[in-house]
C-alpha cells in the first residue's frame, strides 16, 4: 500500500509536470512578451525574445496620466501595511476579550463578526462612497485604510477568536500570578503566542488589500493615490494595443508578490491553509 | 483458516533502516502467536507485512499455501485490529462491522444476520446505531474486534489492541480476546510490547529485538529456559536477577565466585567455562528465605521490602559485579532511564529481588541468607549473551 | 505588582466584618481578573458603522431613485427591482452570475480535489508542483486576467496553436464571441483558484488518519471503494469549506470580467458585481446600483447559508 516509487508513480509525476507546465504558459508569455520590442511582437509572438529589451519596462514604469507605477506601488504598500497593522491591533484585542469573556454578549458579537464575513461588501460601498465624497476622503490613504479595516475586520476577529479560544489560559494566569497587569499580560504573553494566527491574518488580509481592484477602482481611480491594479487598469486602457507595454506593466504589478512567493511560499500556503480551516 | 509462514523475511526502509532481519517463523493453523519485544524491535513491521501494509523487501510471507508478497491487502483475506482501532468515524457501529462484508458484496440479509450475530457475541447489540465517537474505549475495542471476526477470515492480525485501555479493562479484554480466539480457532498473530500480555495470551511467543527473532516457544518454555540474556531479562516481572561470577575450582569441584562468596553449583556442567567470567541469573521466586542444610546460599543485606499481601518482595544488596551488556541496558532503558544509568555507574554491588512468603519480614539493614537450587540458576556467556547449558 | 494590589484594596471604606459577610462571591470575582470589555469597542464600532450601518443604508438606497446629486432622493418602493428584471443587462447579469458561479464551484472543486489526490503522496516534485498550482491564487486577479485576454485574442497564442495543429475552423475571437466569452471567464477563474481548493483538500486529506484507509484495505475494499466510502465522506468538512468559499468567490466575480470582456459582447458576460459598479459609478444611478447590490447580497447570503447548512449536515461528528 505505502507504495514505493514505481513506474506508475513516475508516469503520474510526468502527467502532473505537464499540467504544471500548462499552468505556467501565461507566465512564460508574460515575461517573453514584456521583453520584446515592437518589431518582434507581431512577427514571432510565441518565441522567446531574440534581443531582450528592457525599454518596455522603463516606458511602463512611467505609468499613465502622470502617476507612475512606482508611485502606485508605494500607494498600495502604504494602504496595505497600515490596514494590516490596524487590523492586527484592534482585531486581536477584540478577539482576546471575546474569547476570554464567554457570555451571551460575546457570543452575539462573535456572530455579528461571522455574519460580516458572508455579507458582500458591495452594498455598503455605495453609501460609503457618498459619505466619503462629502467629507473629502475619496482618493486619500485615510479613506482607503478606513474602508479596508471595515471590510477585513470580521475575518480578522473570526480567525483570532478561534485561535485564542484554543489557547490554554495557563500562560495568562501565570503572568497574572507573576504580577503583570492586563496590558502587560497581553503585550508580553498573549500577543507573542498569537504569532501563527497573526501571520495568517497578515497574509490573507494583506494579499486581499494589495490585489483588490473593485474598491480601489471606485475610491482612488483618477487621483494620485491609485493602487497598483488600478494603475495597471488605467495603463491598459491607454495602451491596449501594445501588448509588450501592457505586459511590462503587468509584470511590474505582479513581481513584488511573485518574489515574495518564491521566498515565503511555505509560510504563504500554511497561512492560507490555516486561514480557510478556521 | 490457514497457517502463516515467514521465510527469511527482511524489511529495509527506503532510508536504509533495517526493521526486520531474515525472520523465519511458522504460525500453525489456529495458533495464537504473540510477537513481543521492546519498541522498535520490528514486531509491528512484521505484522504489517502479513497484512500487506508494508512491502516485503526480502524473503516471502505465505498465508496457507499462497505466497502473499505481491497480493493487495484486500485480497489476502486477513483481518486486522489496529492499535487505535481505526473505526470509521462517519459510520455507525453496524456499518463499521458490515463494511468488510459489503466489500465482499454479500447479500443484504446475510450481512444483517452476521453483523447482528457478531454484535451479540461481543455484547454490542444495543449500540449498533451509535457512531464510534459515542462509545467508550472498551466498546470501541469490541467494535474493532467485531469488524475482524464478522468476516471469518484466514487469520487475525492484532497490533497492540489493548494499549489504549486502562489497566483494569485491559485485563478483562485480555481474557475475552483469548477465549474468543479459542472458540473461533482462527490463526492469530498478536503484537505487544507487554510481556505479561504475551505470557497470558499466547499459545506460543516469539521474542524479537532489533529486527531479529530471539527465541520462540510456549510461554513457560521461554520463562524457564530463556535462550539468551535478552529473553531472560525481558520475560518475567520483576525481572530475572543478574550478576557476574567467575567459575573457579576449589576442593575439586566447580564453584561460582560471586564477590567474595563461593557458590556451590554441583550438578551443573560448567567445565567449558572454567576460569571465565559469566553472567548468572536467578528468578526472584528461586531465592528462598529458608536455607536447608547444605544448600548453597547467598549472603545479602536487606535494602527495602515491599508487601504484596500474600507475598513479599525483598530488595537485597549483594557484593558482586553487575551485568552490563547491551541487551540488559536496552531493557532497563525501556523500563526507566535512570535504572539504566545506575547500572552503568554502579559497581561491586548488585540489587537482587527475592519473592518470599509474606511472613518473612526482615528490617532494612538486616543480613539474610537466601537459599538457591543450582539447577534453577541460568548461566549466560557475557560476550554473546547466549545461554550456557 | 503594586498596581494590582492597591486596586484590590481601594474600594473598601466598609467595616471588615460586613464586607466579608455579604460579598464573599464578590471578593472572589475580584480575585479572578477579567479581560476588560473595553477592548472590543474599536472593532465593534468599526464593523457596526462600516459594515452593518453602510449595508443597511445601502439597502435603503435600493428603494430610491437617487442619482448621486440631489439632496432628497424619492422613495420609489420596488420600482428598481422591477426595472432590474426588465433591463436586459441586469437580468442577464443575474443569469450569468448564477451560471458562472455554479459551473465554477463544481469544476474548481473537482480540479482542486484531483490535484490534491495526485499530490498527496510519493511524487518527488510534489512541493514544486504544489507551489506552481498555488501561485495564481496570490496574484492580482486583474493583472493575470490581462495575460489571458491576450491569449484569447483572435491573433493570439491560442488560435495560433489551433492553426498549428490544423484546427483552423475552431479559431475565433474567444472573448468577443457571445457563446464563448463566459467560458473564457470560467476558465480563467478555474486556473486562478484551483490552487486554493487544492490546499483545502490537501489539508483535509492530511487530517484523515492513515489507518482508516489501511483498515479498509485489509477489510477488502478496492481502491475505488476506499475513496468512495472512506476518504470522500471524511473529506466532508473540507468540502463544506471549499464549496462555500468558492461559491462566494463565484458570485462576486468582477476583475476577470473587466479585464477579459468588460461585460461584453452585448452584455453577454455582465455579472451582478460589474452591474453594481457600472450602474452606480459609471451611470450614477445610485438607487438602481444599490438595488442590484442588495440583490447580490441577499443572493450570496441565502445561497451560502443554505449550502453550508446542507453540507454540514452531511459531516460526521466525532
Amino acid at each position: 500500500m505505502r507504495a514505493r516509487y514505481t513506474w506508475r508513480a513516475f508516469s503520474r509525476e510526468l502527467i502532473f509536470l505537464a499540467l504544471a507546465a500548462f499552468f505556467c504558459i501565461p507566465f512564460y508569455l508574460l515575461f517573453s512578451i514584456a521583453l520584446k520590442p515592437n518589431s518582434e511582437l507581431f512577427t514571432s509572438p510565441l518565441s522567446f525574445p531574440t534581443s531582450p529589451d528592457l525599454g518596455n519596462f522603463s516606458e511602463a514604469w512611467k505609468g499613465q496620466a502622470g502617476v507612475g507605477l512606482g508611485r502606485a506601488m508605494f500607494n498600495s504598500l502604504v494602504i496595505t501595511v497600515f490596514t494590516v497593522a490596524i487590523l492586527i491591533l484592534i482585531g486581536s484585542l477584540c478577539a482576546y476579550a471575546l474569547a476570554r469573556r464567554p457570555s451571551r454578549l460575546s457570543n452575539a458579537l462573535y456572530f455579528m463578526f461571522v455574519l460580516g464575513i458572508i455579507i458582500p461588501f458591495q452594498l455598503g460601498i455605495v453609501p460609503l462612497y457618498v459619505l466619503f465624497r462629502k467629507i473629502d476622503l475619496i482618493g486619500s490613504y485615510l479613506g482607503m485604510i478606513t474602508l479596508w479595516v471595515g471590510v477585513s475586520l470580521p475575518v480578522t476577529v473570526f480567525l483570532y477568536t478561534g485561535f485564542i479560544r484554543a489557547l490554554p489560559r495557563d500562560y495568562e494566569e501565570a503572568a497574572q500570578v507573576d504580577g503583570a497587569g492586563v496590558l502587560r499580560t497581553y503585550l508580553r504573553v498573549v500577543f507573542p503566542l498569537l504569532r501563527p494566527v497573526t501571520g495568517t491574518v497578515a497574509i490573507l488580509t494583506g494579499l486581499f488589500v494589495w490585489n483588490d481592484f473593485f474598491i480601489s477602482l471606485i475610491f482612488v481611480s483618477g487621483s494620485d493615490r491609485v493602487t497598483l491594479p488600478v494603475a495597471v487598469y488605467a495603463f491598459v486602457g491607454e495602451y491596449f494595443t501594445q501588448y509588450n507595454l501592457v505586459f511590462a506593466a503587468v509584470t511590474i504589478a505582479l513581481l513584488p508578490i511573485m518574489i515574495f512567493f518564491v521566498f515565503a511560499q511555505r509560510q504563504l500556503i500554511r497561512g492560507f491553509t490555516s486561514g480557510v480551516r478556521g | 483458516m490457514a497457517s502463516i509462514t515467514f521465510e527469511s523475511v527482511g524489511k529495509v526502509y527506503p532510508d536504509g533502516t533495517r526493521a526486520v532481519d531474515s525472520l523465519d517463523l511458522e504460525v500453525g493453523d489456529g495458533e495464537f502467536m504473540v510477537l513481543v519485544g521492546p519498541s522498535g524491535c520490528g514486531k509491528t513491521t512484521a505484522l504489517r507485512m502479513v497484512a500487506g501494509l508494508e512491502d516485503i523487501t526480502e524473503g516471502e510471507v505465505r498465508i496457507g499455501e499462497t505466497v502473499a508478497n505481491a497480493l493487495d491487502p484486500s485480497r489476502r483475506d486477513v483481518a486486522m485490529v489496529f492499535q487505535n482501532y481505526a473505526l470509521y468515524p462517519h459510520m455507525s457501529v453496524f456499518d463499521n462491522i458490515a463494511f468488510p462484508l459489503r466489500c465482499r458484496r454479500l447479500a443484504r440479509t446475510e450481512i444483517r444476520e452476521r453483523v447482528e450475530k457478531t454484535a451479540g457475541v461481543l455484547g454490542l447489540s444495543e449500540y449498533l446505531r451509535r457512531k464510534p465517537g459515542a462509545l467508550s474505549g472498551g466498546q470501541r475495542q469490541r467494535v474493532a474486534m467485531g469488524r475482524a471476526i464478522v468476516r471469518e477470515p484466514q487469520a487475525f492480525l492484532m497490533d497492540e489492541p489493548l494499549s489504549n485501555l486502562d489497566a483494569k479493562l485491559r485485563v478483562q479484554m485480555r481474557a475475552e480476546i483469548s477465549s474468543l480466539q479459542r472458540e473461533l480457532g482462527v490463526t492469530t498473530i498478536y503484537v505487544t510490547h507487554d510481556q505479561v500480555e504475551a505470557m497470558t495470551m499466547g499459545t506460543r511467543i516469539a521474542v524479537m529485538r532489533k529486527g531479529v527473532l530471539q527465541q520462540e516457544g510456549p510461554p513457560q518454555e521461554l520463562y524457564d529456559q530463556p535462550a539468551n540474556l535478552f529473553v531472560a531479562t525481558f520475560m518475567g516481572s520483576p525481572g530475572m536477577n543478574l550478576f557476574r561470577a567467575r567459575i573457579v575450582e576449589s576442593n575439586g569441584a566447580l564453584h561460582c565466585a560471586v564477590g567474595d562468596q563461593q557458590l556451590d553449583v554441583a550438578g551443573r556442567s560448567l567445565d567449558a567455562c572454567r576460569g571465565r567470567e559469566i553472567a548468572v541469573g536467578i528468578r526472584p521466586e528461586d531465592l528462598s528465605a529458608q536455607v536447608e542444610e547444605g544448600q548453597p546460599a547467598l549472603e545479602t543485606t536487606v535494602v527495602l521490602t515491599e508487601t504484596l499481601g500474600a507475598e513479599r518482595l525483598l530488595h537485597v544488596g549483594l557484593q558482586a559485579e553487575p551485568v552490563v551488556t547491551d541487551d540488559v541496558l536496552e531493557i532497563a532503558k525501556d523500563i526507566d532511564a535512570t535504572v539504566a544509568s545506575d547500572l552503568e555507574h554502579e559497581s561491586h554491588h548488585v540489587t537482587l529481588v527475592a519473592r518470599v512468603d509474606a511472613s518473612f519480614g526482615p528490617t532494612p539493614g538486616a543480613k539474610v541468607s537466601l537459599g538457591i537450587k543450582p539447577q534453577k540458576l541460568h548461566f549466560f556467556d557475557l560476550e554473546t549473551g547466549s545461554v550456557i547449558r | 505588582m503594586s498596581g494590582s494590589l492597591t486596586s484590590e484594596k481601594a474600594p473598601l471604606p466598609r467595616p471588615e466584618g460586613r464586607r466579608r459577610l455579604f460579598s464573599r462571591s464578590r471578593v472572589r470575582r475580584r480575585g479572578v481578573r477579567q479581560v476588560p470589555w473595553l477592548l472590543v469597542v474599536p472593532a465593534v464600532v468599526a464593523v457596526l458603522l462600516l459594515r452593518y450601518g453602510a449595508t443597511v443604508l445601502g439597502g435603503l438606497y435600493a428603494f430610491t431613485d437617487w442619482n448621486g446629486l440631489g439632496l432628497y432622493p424619492n422613495w420609489i418602493g420596488f420600482d428598481n427591482f422591477r426595472a432590474m428584471f426588465k433591463d436586459e443587462a441586469t437580468s442577464g447579469a443575474l443569469w450569468h452570475t448564477l451560471q458562472l458561479a455554479t459551473m465554477f464551484v463544481v469544476l474548481v472543486n473537482l480540479t482542486g480535489l484531483a490535484l490534491a489526490l495526485g499530490l498527496r503522496s510519493t511524487l518527488k516534485t510534489r512541493n514544486l508542483l504544489r507551489a506552481i498550482f498555488f501561485l495564481p491564487v496570490v496574484l492580482s486577479e486583474l493583472a493575470t486576467a490581462y495575460i489571458w485576454q491576450y491569449i484569447f485574442l483572435y491573433d493570439g497564442p491560442l488560435n495560433l496553436f489551433l492553426g498549428f495543429v490544423g484546427l483552423d475552423e475552431w479559431k475565433r475571437a474567444w472573448t468577443a464571441d457571445p457563446t464563448w466569452a463566459l467560458y473564457t471567464i470560467l476558465f480563467v477563474l478555474i486556473w486562478q483558484l484551483s490552487g486554493l481548493t487544492m490546499i483545502i483538500y490537501l489539508a483535509g486529506l492530511q487530517s484523515i488518519p492513515e489507518e482508516l484507509e489501511q483498515a479498509a484495505a485489509v477489510d477488502g475494499a478496492s481502491a475505488w471503494m476506499r475513496f468512495r466510502r472512506i476518504t470522500l465522506p471524511l473529506l466532508a468538512p473540507a468540502i463544506t469549506v471549499s464549496v462555500t468559499l468558492t461559491m462566494i468567490f463565484g458570485l462576486r466575480v468582477f476583475d476577470q470580467v473587466i479585464a477579459l470582456t468588460g461585460g461584453g459582447p452585448v452584455s453577454s458576460t455582465e455579472t451582478l458585481a460589474t452591474q453594481v459598479y457600472k450602474q452606480t459609478f459609471v451611470f450614477t444611478r445610485f438607487g438602481y446600483g444599490a438595488a442590484v447590490a442588495l440583490f447580490l447580497t441577499v443572493l450570496v447570503a441565502a445561497i451560502t447559508l443554505v449550502q453550508a447548512a446542507a453540507l454540514r449536515s452531511r459531516e460526521y461528528r466525532v
